[in-house]
């Protein structure tokens, strides 16, 4: 067990675990997309969880710093504020929100960042971005939505975790990324149709199980 | 180890190499070297040699061929050096060497002594009867400490770089404890030559100390800055020094396996490097138990492919490992867990280049060269509005002014200089008030460019600098990786920004978001590509917000250059009567006859390829350039095409 | 641009058979290994100048490695392509030196030629156009690479040229063609 200091009130942490997860398990949240808990290597991806430790001068990312004893750290500085909202507003012109439309009903990781940033879901003063794929893509158990998309990579991640495969893959690269499922021969050869992990583990309801597939399985992954 | 057992074995294979040497001047017959590296190639080296050898079987004149790599000399290719000896003239070096000029040259020298005075470039030793090259500043104020054997040796001959002094070093580094050698590195105060100039020696020293099996060296050549071929010409020119630099670097570190990663885009330098392996190996200087030590090294080549983000070291990583080539975060350094896991240290083509040479000659002799915190030399390609681009290697602290206006003769044309842009896509553009900038990694960096991989493209007045900025952008945003948010999302957007300004439909508000973007992509990106991505725009707009101001602000590209802003058209006062040559080579067929026979340009179809102006004889001169497009008077064309 | 696919069944034409079973003998020069999966898919593409779906799932399975992971790493690197390219390969630099001396008009050039973007193929399969990075002839800007031949300080009119070259090249093919039929 080591303390550290967030925002002026000391918490406890295990040791080699990163502040990011010491912070929320103690109830303080920071913004975040791409983590997971347990996940050895964090892709640091999303660019939201950054907080100011002094000592350090720019702001870093908190799921690739380790705890250690007496850190004393910053969660809501201007400059952290300053590269969240722009992390968030740049997600924000890639992912096309549309409240109307969206599966995540409740509870959207996005909506509480938002909130927690006090900005609104707009990606002003960044224009909404249109890219070259379509709207639906068909993953033969699931449809993935593109638009919806803030490859986060959860998906990939837990799909590997779960099957041992990568059935789920990220394809192409830069502003095309794009999450894709790539198989071939008899589709009860894959795991998918029981399993569903991706889906639900989905924070932006990019990747849908379609209704028969969620009949056949019976189980809540 | 046993010295005497290792510089014994050696000495045998110098005296090989010394032998073939003598036997080769000894036959007094004439030798051609041809310059073949890629741009040689490129130029017609192909051809030329083949002239060659047609016209001396014609002649039945007994002379020998020897491709060598680039010398450098670029504006020169192709690059021919014939050494003579019965004329009692030096080696001279003959530039443009086409193939009419290869036959003439076999006439005229080889046949009749008459060395064509008017195809030298110089010769390559002081002497009283042909100017010398050193008399040139393009020669004599570089300073070749890396690059010193690259156009002088045959590459796929590994005895004559051996003859030239080539793997002693090796040898000298056999006899020293591997943490001796590591000191000598540090004090030499050699940085990496890859961009961020991070110290060698500490880089090694921190891969020594990890305790671990298996520890891997990789040769990182993926050179994917688009406008720099530094490493490209070491590995095609002088394959075995890089080899040597990387035995030393893993003896060092205590690594018994080595990679050197090339861009697949080089075919030559890959099936040179993968020869001059071989060679090595043949003679024990590579391979298992080297020079009968107990030192062994593995080494293979890796093939890129074709991925600017490869170039940082994570990614490169993640790339030999098969994967897609994702950046990740550090720490874990390399030099802490690398390939597969294991400690591994990545050095650049030119910092395992610059090994040998410091270790044969000494830490002070390196430390002559350059400044304090810089020493050496900086390898450069100079490309771009200069009349005499090329490869250039000077020591640290030269000014950019000597750099380009000396060595590379300034700007061609009658042109007035307008930017240098260094570093590549990681660096920036400066202007001409920093001409005076000493050329080391910390002035650089403070300029708001980068020393980077070395690559460096010199503007004229015709030059855009936010179409250069757009440029960059264009090719970060083409090449990141797709993992972190700034750098896929971010890029994107500063490419639509200036692809609006560049088309005249950007707006005051798109100038402030264009900079307080960059900032945040500069602080908040994953990796250094994203880092650095910004630096072109943000450079630029320091250095040049008037430009962005008149896109924006008057529908005007100062340099005539971005194509939305400008237009073509004809002057009928100074148009020729009856002259057909814009119509010819017009490729959209926009150039119609108006009255009295002269030419007009139909601005509803004209693409702005600019071949009208180029093909207009230069007594007329007649086709204009001018932004904004509407100062271009318009012709209508008459609905029966007169 | 590979598809999202899912679910193939990859057609197997006479041409992409014979490309399969050449695959299968290359499989076997290359050790099991993960790391082994970039110099396999140049491979392929060096001998077939593309990568077909059902060699890349041959890849995987030799590999022991999903058929996701392969089109993964493809799509990632600009070298591999998924369709054939033309007969002649004409690729056009825009490194910076080829971009300040006008490059992208040179590609605009061939590619208002031939009536397609880059990165396309003739529907006759003859050409295909394609923009590169920087082939490293800075000094000899803008270049092209025309099949294997680096061709330095292009000019748009020489654009026209290198097709009537072709032009040229194809007739006393076909030529010769004719008369070695005739004479047999």
């Amino acid at each position: 067990m080591v303390k550290l200091i967030v925002d002026g009130k000391e918490i406890k942490a295990d040791e080699g675990r990163s502040v990011l997860q010491s912070c929320i398990e103690n109830g303080m949240f920071i913004p975040n997309m791409c983590f997971i808990k347990k996940r050895q290597h964090p892709p640091a991806s999303c660019r939201l969880c950054f907080v100011e430790i002094d000592g350090f001068d720019p702001p870093v990312t908190s799921c690739t710093e380790e705890v250690r004893e007496g850190l004393v750290i910053r969660t809501d500085t201007a400059a952290v504020r300053r590269l969240q909202r722009t992390a968030f507003k740049l997600l924000m012109s890639a992912h096309h929100c549309e409240p109307k439309h969206c599966p995540v009903k409740g509870n959207c990781q996005l909506i509480r960042i938002a909130k927690h940033l006090n900005v609104g879901l707009t990606p002003k003063p960044l224009e909404l971005l249109e890219r070259d794929v379509e709207e639906e893509v068909d993953f033969a158990f699931f449809t993935y939505y593109p638009f919806r998309c803030v490859l986060c990579g959860k998906c990939v991640y837990i799909c590997r975790q779960i099957n041992g495969h990568n059935l789920l893959t990220f394809a192409n690269r830069g502003f095309d990324t794009v999450i894709a499922f790539f198989g071939s021969g008899d589709p009860a050869r894959f795991p998918c149709h029981r399993c569903g992990a991706c889906a639900s583990i989905c924070p932006t309801g990019a990747l849908v199980r379609k209704p028969e597939c969620k009949r056949a399985s019976g189980v809540t992954p | 180890m046993n010295k005497d057992d290792l510089t014994e074995r050696f000495a045998s294979i110098l005296r090989r190499a010394d032998r073939r040497a003598r036997e080769r001047r000894n036959e007094a017959i004439p030798t051609i070297y041809i310059v073949m590296s890629t741009c040689g190639l490129a130029s017609g080296a192909a051809e030329t040699k083949q002239a060659f050898e047609e016209a001396l079987s014609d002649k039945d004149i007994g002379a020998r061929i020897v491709p060598v790599g680039c010398l450098g000399h670029c504006y020169a290719e192709p690059l021919v050096v014939i050494d003579h000896p019965a004329t009692g003239f030096p080696p001279i070096c003959y530039h443009q060497v086409t193939v009419a000029r290869a036959r003439r040259l076999v006439r005229s020298y080889l046949e009749k002594g008459d060395p064509v005075f008017e195809y030298v470039l110089g010769a390559l030793e002081e002497n009283d009867l042909i100017p010398a090259v050193t008399d040139f500043a393009r020669f004599n104020l570089e300073q070749r400490l890396v690059m010193e054997h690259c156009g002088r040796i045959d590459p796929d001959d590994i005895y004559q770089y051996i003859a030239a002094g080539g793997y002693s070093g090796l040898v000298k580094a056999l006899c020293l404890e591997p943490e001796e050698l590591i000191d000598e590195i540090e004090t030499s105060g050699l940085r990496g030559r890859g961009g961020a100039g991070f110290p060698a020696g500490r880089k090694w020293r921190l891969a020594s100390t990890a305790k671990a099996d298996g520890k891997i060296i990789i040769c990182n050549g993926d050179e994917g800055d688009p406008g720099a071929y530094m490493d490209r010409t070491i590995l095609e020119s002088n394959p075995h020094q890089l080899l040597e630099g990387l035995a030393i670097c893993a003896y060092a570190v205590g690594a018994d396996q080595a990679i050197v990663y090339v861009r697949a885009e080089y075919p030559l330098a890959v099936k040179t490097i993968k020869g001059a392996i071989k060679s090595a190996e043949g003679v024990a200087l590579l391979g298992s138990t080297i020079l009968g030590t107990t030192f062994s090294l593995n080494v293979s080549v890796f093939q890129g492919s074709g991925a600017f983000v490869c170039g940082e070291e994570t990614a490169l990583i993640q790339s030999i490992e098969g994967k897609r080539g994702m950046p990740q975060h550090r720490p874990p350094y390399p030099v802490e867990k690398g390939l597969w896991g294991r400690p591994t240290v990545v050095n650049n083509v030119k910092t395992l280049s610059s090994v040998p040479p410091i270790i044969k000659n000494g830490t002070e002799w390196f430390r002559g060269s350059g400044t304090e915190t810089s020493p050496g030399t900086a390898i450069f390609s100079v490309v771009g509005n200069v009349k005499h681009p090329g490869l250039v290697e000077i020591a640290m602290g030269t000014s950019l002014r000597t750099l380009i206006f000396d060595v590379c003769g300034g700007i061609p044309n009658k042109k007035s200089f307008k930017a240098v842009q260094i570093g590549g896509p990681s660096g920036g553009c400066l202007p001409e008030s920093f001409l005076d900038t000493p050329i080391d990694f910390d002035s650089l960096t403070q300029a708001g460019a980068m020393m980077g991989s070395g690559g460096m493209v010199v503007m004229d007045e015709d030059s855009c600098m936010v179409d250069v900025a757009r440029y960059f952008i264009d090719f970060t945003q083409k090449e990141s990786c797709g993992k972190c948010t700034f750098c896929r999302i971010g890029t994107r957007h500063l490419l639509n920004i200036l692809d609006r300004i560049t088309n005249g439909e950007g707006s005051e508000q798109d100038l402030e978001l264009l900079g307080t973007l960059s900032e945040d992509i500069k602080l908040g990106s994953l990796c250094g590509l994203g880092e650095t991505a910004p630096n072109p725009v943000l450079t630029s707009l320091r250095y040049f917000l008037d430009e962005y101001e008149a896109h924006i602000k008057e529908n005007r590209c100062p340099a005539h250059k971005c194509r939305a802003l400008t237009a073509f058209y004809i002057d009928l006062e100074k148009c020729a009567r009856g002259c057909e040559v814009c119509v010819g080579c017009c490729p959209v067929e926009a150039i119609f006859t108006t009255r009295g026979r002269k030419k007009a340009i139909d601005q509803k179809l004209c693409v702005k390829c600019g071949e009208c102006a180029v093909v207009c004889p230069p007594e007329y001169d007649a086709v204009l350039k001018v932004s904004p497009p509407e100062l271009a008077p318009t012709l209508e064309r008459t609905p029966d095409g007169k | 641009m590979a598809e999202l696919v899912c679910m193939t069944v990859f057609e197997s034409d006479p041409e992409e058979r014979a490309v399969l079973e050449n695959v299968a003998a290359m499989l076997e020069e290359f050790e099991k290994q993960r790391g082994n999966l970039i110099p396999i898919l140049q491979a392929i593409q060096d001998k077939h100048s593309y990568l077909c779906g059902g060699a890349m799932e041959m890849v995987a399975n030799h590999l022991d490695v999903a058929l996701g992971e392969v089109y993964g790493v493809a799509t990632f690197y600009n070298q591999f392509r998924f369709h054939p390219p033309g007969r002649h390969q004409i690729k056009v630099c825009l490194g910076t030196a080829c971009h300040v001396a006008g490059g992208d008009i040179i590609l605009e050039n061939f590619e208002r030629k031939l009536g397609i973007k880059d990165g396309e193929t003739t529907p006759d399969r003859e050409y295909s156009v394609e923009r590169v990075a920087c082939v490293g002839c800075c000094a000899l800007a803008p270049v092209a690479v025309i099949n294997d031949t680096v061709e330095g300080h292009i000019k748009p009119s020489r654009v026209e040229g290198i097709f009537v070259q072709f032009q040229v090249e194809r007739e006393r093919e076909e030529r010769e063609e004719a008369e070695r039929e005739s004479s047999e």
